[in-house]
């Protein structure tokens, strides 16, 4: 943020507003402290509904600033975090590679994020799908890779990694991929959609350099 | 009328979420004053509604509900319905006797035990003829004084015919048979208590006293009470019962109080001697002396007497202070506190038997006679019933704890078809606390008890059809606790059953619970909360069959349902805690928090799921009638305060378990709600932010200020959105730290929004089309200034939304390094937004300037090309940058203007950098560039900045300033350069140099070079040939004046030269600016044709001594040797552009040399 408090306005980035998604105890606010502060904390305590962080990353010479919420997973924060789905440019969906469980919940995740960010269905949504916790023992693993690439393909997702946020491995190009990802639909979107840009669209987030106002969200 | 207008926009959407709700909040005590009435108005519709039914309702309760009891409530005056209401009452069959009776063989159930245990005493065959024989044998026999003389006999008989029903041949052979009857033997119960001041009779001062008794007539019949030794105030406390007949009457009882003399010697009386006391007392003592010496005997000595006529006492009994006579003695002798009582000798079960028969019909007779209204009859007869009674229980002999037992039966009974006052009971209890009972009693009482409790239970289910402003009604309630008080104290013995199922329909009682008063009336305060709900909810209608009217009925019924809470607190609540230890508030509490939880809880969560779906129906601008969420929304969280508020009340009432209560938690239910409604909010924002930019005329909302209406608009709704969330006052503090985040981050996108939008309202402003540039304009300064407006408001904003106390909530509830991370993440956002809405304003303040960049483009090249000869361009470009400036420094903050120059300085920058460019690829001559130049500083004067604070712009200006140069004057700068550069030389590889020099006589330059030190070696022997060559710089100035050089010195590295030159200069040099001598060492090749460079030195006409000082009393000046190395400087890049020159070909290709490159 410091850098961003200047009297010249330095900040010329794309704002993209990334949610983290996922189980409760996969790693998600671990993921991304990892990728902001590059820390890691084996014993952090569970989100409280949810938390936020700006990240600069960069992309093919151009600098995006990322506003990363990361969110509760436990079912009683579901309240609390679904309100924030809504204006999301990347959805993160994550689960723990030791953690079947986790992993089978990813549909559940993906709905409840298109029903509540109210992404019209005909959109094609970056989301990114992260298998934390590849650090472990390969008796401990549940998922393998292929399993969540199947996965990932049946549901029509095209970018899925995994990641270990305690060894950093793969925790910066889960993001840069997810960026990525959304360029590639962006792009795509733009040129579908020029034509709604007369309308008005007012779930337009704060991304003032935007070169399109009419992405995922709109209602048009 | 603006702001109407844009409300109109969403219908008030924030107006009704802020201040609305919170006017709700505010007003609400008025409102549930007038809800009050309104419980009033429905209560006293309730009343009349339910009167009616009232009375069908105790008789169902009463058991199993024949016809009789029917009977008696349906108004009937048959006459066979009485005698039918005579023999409910009296619960045993009539005889053929009454030929219109029905003979009866079937009871009430409840009755039955009673029925069946009189029917195992003595009495199973006495009928209403023998108790009225009876009764009429006792009027023709009254006892006591009062009775015969106040009514009289007649009276009395034909009143008990009436209250007995009695036909005139029935009761005529009665009574003849009742004349003929012996006179009954009465006695007469005498309790001789206490006597005070007697006179003392024995020679101590004192009296030994006993009393005797007896009857006038009868004076051999006496009765003596013990003797009380030495004391004037005995007490004996003693009964006695006096045979009286019946024409004693006239009678008198005497009462004599006699000093107790015993049998005592002579010898005895002297032993006590010395007991005597005074001289009355040893006068006394001679005499008693004498009288025993002389009689051998002993005589009693009486102290006074009182006689009592037998018609002076009433039937129901006196006790009273009588005063002892003497005959011969004016004085009083004493006083004898008397207990007279007549009494027959009856058996007393059997008296008390017949006294409640008695009772029943008396009172039944009474009542009906009176007609006197429900609850109303609190136990006075008229006099002659009042005779009645009292004469019989005189003439049973009945005990005062007797007559009430009686009386608690008989009212109790009877209390089950028309209620008798409260009161009544409460005072029999009280007398009936006390005395022990046999066991025959305890069931008498426990079986009245069962029979009076339903309708106590009844008064408390039923508070709310009462007026509870009415003193009766307090003063009703206030006997019924009193009742189950003074019932809950006494100990009932195990095999009563209390509370039989069929006299409580209305209880649910589950097995396995034992009753107790306490337990009944919280089935009965709840069973009245519960009928209360029932008929809020039922009669409460629900005005319009959608969610919005779903949401208003919830609102209603919690409002009626506190309201009752608050007349049960105000009223009732002390009087129960007081009486009875009941805490009836809370117990109420109880009861319709889980009620509300479960009428309300389901609709909430609908219909906050349901939210969404409607928001979202094709929300876009032109789309002003999504009004309907908004409705919802506000009432339903109307409805939330409502909750709240009745949470609120319940944590005051039930302190220590308001924690378990489901209601607690009720803000759950609305969580999706706020979610919903949160982004609800955040789209109507946006849909009022774009009418208030529509609708703003971008002038100052007033003179001292310079935003304009759409930003007061804009944070109206921020303020409105603070208000609701400050009413809100969520009670979670996970939900309050993220609705937080949430609401930052909604504001933070809705003053972006406002940012973009301003933006756009201002886009076509100040384009004059005539003259091809832009004029910045007020209305874009008002902009800026909104924008800057709505950001300041953001951080007082966040700080408003209570943050920290959440902050410090979470520590606690959580730990401190959790609420240090929620604490980041709030910071962050904040920051986040305050941050993206300044990137907004430098945003629109670089378009601002954009929209200058060509005019001052423009300007700017047409004053470098037409400096000399055209000064009104130069004017008009000065005319526009200035009053651009003055706009914006007059318009904007300091803060903001200093932003403006800076994107100023940048794009001039970019114009200037553009412009040198393009014409120098164009060749253009140095005069065009000194031209911009001036132009440039001409600018630069008339913006208001103290300091040109931008970098590049002084680079660029340099560019242009070097550009601007004659070729000479070019040259000249890269050699100043280089003597700047080479001051600051201490040490080099080349060499140091050490020189003399000062001006002399005016033009007149000598200088002394001393010699080098440490040069470099040229040669491949390790050494250097050098020599030293003097320039005058710059050079066209001093163009003919010779260049000296040194001796070379062959192989060394130290060379002395040790040489002095005189220059004569041009007599102007002074005028020279920053002339330079440059010293050039050289290394001297062989063939003097190639010689190498080995460095230079500059000495500045300014360090040089004018002075008269001798040459050889000036220090000696080192010189570090340098030799040029940077080719990038903009002096040398503006040479090497100019590619025709040249001059400035010569020198790069030298310069080169010199660099030792080449």
């Amino acid at each position: 943020m410091a850098s961003r408090v200047n009297m010249r306005p330095t900040n010329k980035n794309t704002l993209l507003k990334v949610v983290i998604l996922g189980d409760g105890g996969v790693g998600k606010s671990c993921l991304m402290n990892r990728f902001v502060s590059n820390q890691f904390d084996e014993h952090s305590f569970h989100t409280i509904g949810v938390e936020f962080l700006n990240k600069d990353i960069e992309i093919d010479g151009e600098t995006y600033t990322l506003q990363i919420w990361d969110t509760a997973g436990q079912e009683r924060f579901k309240t609390l975090r679904t309100p924030f789905y809504r204006g999301s440019d990347i959805c993160m969906l994550t689960y723990a590679v030791d953690d079947k469980h986790s992993f089978r919940n990813l549909q559940m995740w993906k709905n409840e994020f298109l029903y509540y960010a109210d992404v019209k269905e005909n959109v094609q949504f970056p989301f990114i799908v992260v298998g934390n916790k590849s650090d472990v023992e390969q008796n401990e693993r549940e998922v393998s890779q292929i399993e969540m690439e199947t996965w990932c393909t049946e549901n029509g997702i095209s970018a899925c990694i995994e990641t270990s946020a305690k060894n950093a491995s793969n925790v910066h190009d889960a993001f840069a991929i997810a960026v990525q990802h959304w360029l590639k639909l962006e792009t795509r979107a733009d040129k579908n959609d020029c034509i709604y840009a007369d309308t008005v669209d007012l779930t337009k987030k704060q991304s003032e350099n935007r070169t399109s106002c009419c992405i995922n969200t709109s209602d048009e | 009328m603006l702001c109407f207008r844009i409300q109109q926009v969403d219908g008030g959407f924030f107006e009704k979420f802020g201040n609305l709700l919170r006017e709700h909040a505010e007003t609400t005590e008025n409102r549930e004053s007038e809800e009050k009435r309104k419980v009033e108005q429905i209560a006293e519709c309730l009343r009349s509604d339910e009167c009616a039914s009232t009375d069908t309702e105790f008789v169902a309760s009463s058991g199993d509900s024949d016809n009789e009891a029917k009977s008696l409530s349906s108004d009937s005056e048959d006459e066979k319905d009485k005698t039918d209401l005579i023999s409910a009452a009296f619960n045993f069959s009539l005889n053929g006797n009454v030929p219109r009776a029905k003979p009866r063989n079937n009871f009430r159930g409840v009755k039955k035990d009673e029925l069946r245990r009189q029917t195992s005493m003595y009495l199973a065959s006495m009928t209403i003829d023998e108790l009225y024989a009876e009764i009429l044998y006792e009027i023709l026999h009254n006892v006591g004084c009062d009775v015969s003389v106040e009514i009289g006999q007649t009276a009395l008989i034909s009143y008990a015919q009436d209250a007995f029903k009695i036909p005139n041949n029935k009761h005529n052979q009665l009574l003849s048979e009742a004349e003929k009857k012996e006179a009954p033997e009465f006695l007469i119960n005498v309790e001789v208590i206490e006597a005070k001041d007697l006179k003392p009779k024995d020679s101590n001062g004192l009296s030994d006293p006993f009393v005797t008794l007896y009857l006038a007539s009868n004076t051999s019949h006496r009765y003596n009470t013990s003797v009380k030794y030495g004391t004037l105030v005995p007490t004996w406390e003693e009964h006695f019962a006096l045979p009286i007949s019946d024409n004693s009457i006239d009678d008198t009882l005497c009462i004599e109080v006699w000093d107790f003399d015993p049998a005592e010697s002579v010898k005895e009386k002297f032993g006590r001697f010395f007991d005597v006391k005074g001289v009355k007392g040893m006068r006394k003592f001679v005499k008693e002396i004498a009288v025993a010496a002389a009689t051998g005997q002993h005589e009693n000595e009486l102290i006074g007497v009182a006689k009592i006529p037998l018609n002076s006492i009433p039937a129901s009994g006196l006790t009273m202070w009588y005063s002892l006579d003497k005959k011969n003695k004016a004085t009083r002798q004493g006083v004898i506190k008397i207990r007279i009582a007549f009494s027959a000798e009856k058996n007393r079960q059997v008296a008390a038997q017949e006294h409640r028969h008695m009772l029943r019909i008396i009172l039944l007779h009474e009542l009906e006679l009176s007609k006197v209204a429900q609850f109303w009859w609190c136990g006075t007869f008229s006099p002659q019933g009042e005779a009645l009674l009292t004469q019989h229980i005189a003439q049973s002999g009945l005990t005062p704890p007797e007559v009430a037992l009686c009386q608690w039966s008989v009212y109790t009974s009877v209390h089950q078809n028309h209620q008798l006052s409260f009161s009544l009971f409460s005072k029999l209890l009280e007398k009936l606390a006390k005395p022990l009972r046999s066991e025959e009693d305890l069931k008498i009482f426990w079986d009245g008890a069962k029979k009076l409790l339903p309708s106590c239970f009844s008064v408390i289910r039923k508070i709310r059809k009462r007026d509870f402003k009415d003193k009766m009604t307090m003063q009703q309630l206030t006997e019924v606790l009193n009742i189950l008080g003074n019932i809950k104290m006494m100990e009932m013995p195990a095999d009563v059953d209390l509370f039989p199922n069929n006299m409580y329909p209305w209880v649910t009682f589950s097995e396995d619970t034992k009753r107790d008063i306490l337990t009944v009336v919280a089935d009965a305060v709840q069973q009245g909360a519960d009928d209360w709900f029932n008929h809020i909810t039922e009669n409460n209608v629900q005005q319009v069959e959608n969610d919005v009217g779903r949401l208003q009925y919830l609102i209603q019924a919690i409002q009626l349902v506190k309201s009752d809470l608050q007349k049960a607190l105000e009223f009732y609540d002390k009087l129960f805690q007081q009486t009875i230890n009941f805490q009836y508030a809370k117990a109420l509490y109880v009861f319709y928090q889980a009620k509300i939880s479960a009428l309300a809880e389901p609709d909430v969560r609908n219909i906050c799921k349901s939210l969404k779906k409607l928001s979202f129906t094709g929300f876009t601008t032109n789309e002003t009638d999504s009004n309907e969420p908004l409705k919802e929304g506000t009432t339903l969280f109307e409805l939330y305060l409502a909750l709240h508020r009745f949470v609120v009340l319940g944590k005051g009432l039930c302190q220590t378990d308001s924690d378990s209560f489901h209601i607690r938690n009720f803000y759950q239910w609305f969580h999706g709600g706020v979610a919903q409604w949160l982004d609800i909010a955040v789209f109507k924002a946006l849909q009022r932010i774009e009418k208030a930019v529509e609708l703003d005329k971008l002038v100052p909302v007033d003179t001292t200020v310079r935003y304009s209406s759409s930003a007061v608009d804009t944070i109206s709704i921020f303020y409105q959105v603070k208000v609701f969330w400050q009413q809100l006052n969520w009670p979670d503090v996970e939900g309050c730290y993220t609705f937080i985040a949430k609401i930052i981050d909604d504001i933070c996108r809705c003053c972006v929004f406002y940012a973009e939008r301003m933006a756009m309202r201002v886009d076509g402003m100040g384009v004059q089309t005539d003259e091809k540039k832009f004029e910045v304009t007020n209305e874009w300064c008002l902009a800026i200034n909104n924008i800057e407006y709505v950001r300041q408001s953001l951080q007082p904003f966040t700080d408003e939304l209570g943050m920290e106390g959440v902050i410090e909530k979470l520590a606690d509830l959580k730990s401190a390094m959790e609420a240090k991370r929620c604490q980041d993440t709030l910071n962050t956002v904040i920051a986040n937004a305050i941050d993206t809405v300044k990137n907004e304003i430098i945003a629109l303040l670089e378009t601002v300037v954009k929209k200058m960049v060509p005019a001052m483009k423009r300007l700017l090249i047409e004053g470098a090309e037409l400096f000399n000869q055209d000064s009104n361009s130069i004017d008009r470009l000065m005319l526009y940058v200035d009053s651009n400036l003055s706009t914006l420094h007059n318009e904007l903050n300091e803060e903001n203007f200093n932003r403006v120059l800076e994107i100023v300085w940048d794009n001039l920058d970019g114009i200037l950098k553009e412009i040198i460019q393009s014409n120098l690829e164009k060749r253009r001559p140095p005069s065009f560039f000194a031209n911009l130049h001036k132009t440039l500083n001409l600018m630069l004067g008339s913006f208001k900045a103290n300091d040109l604070n931008c970098e590049e712009l002084k680079k660029t200006e340099l560019k242009l300033k070097v550009n601007g140069l004659e070729t000479n004057d070019l040259i000249h700068l890269v050699h100043l350069n280089l003597y700047e550069e080479f001051k600051n030389l201490k040490e080099s590889k080349y060499g140091v140099l050490s020189v003399k020099a000062k001006f002399e006589n005016n033009n007149n330059l000598k200088v002394t070079v001393m010699n080098a030190r440490n040069l470099l070696a040229m040669d491949s022997n390790g050494y250097s040939d050098s020599f030293v060559r003097i320039h005058l710089l710059p050079e066209h100035k001093f163009s003919g004046i010779p260049k000296p050089k040194t001796q070379t010195h062959y192989k060394t590295l130290f060379p002395l030269y040790d040489e002095n030159f005189t220059v004569e200069l041009p007599t102007d040099y002074k005028s020279v600016e920053d002339g330079l001598l440059l010293f050039s060492v050289k290394d001297k090749d062989m063939l003097g044709y190639n010689n190498q460079y080995i460095g230079e030195a500059f000495l500045h006409f300014k360090d040089i001594d004018s002075s008269n000082t001798p040459m050889d009393d000036l220090p000696q000046i080192s010189l570090a040797l340098g030799r040029p190395t940077d080719l990038s400087t903009e002096a040398i890049k503006a040479l090497e552009s100019r590619l025709g020159d040249k001059q400035a070909k010569e020198f790069l290709r030298k310069l080169k040399q010199r660099m030792g490159t080449s």
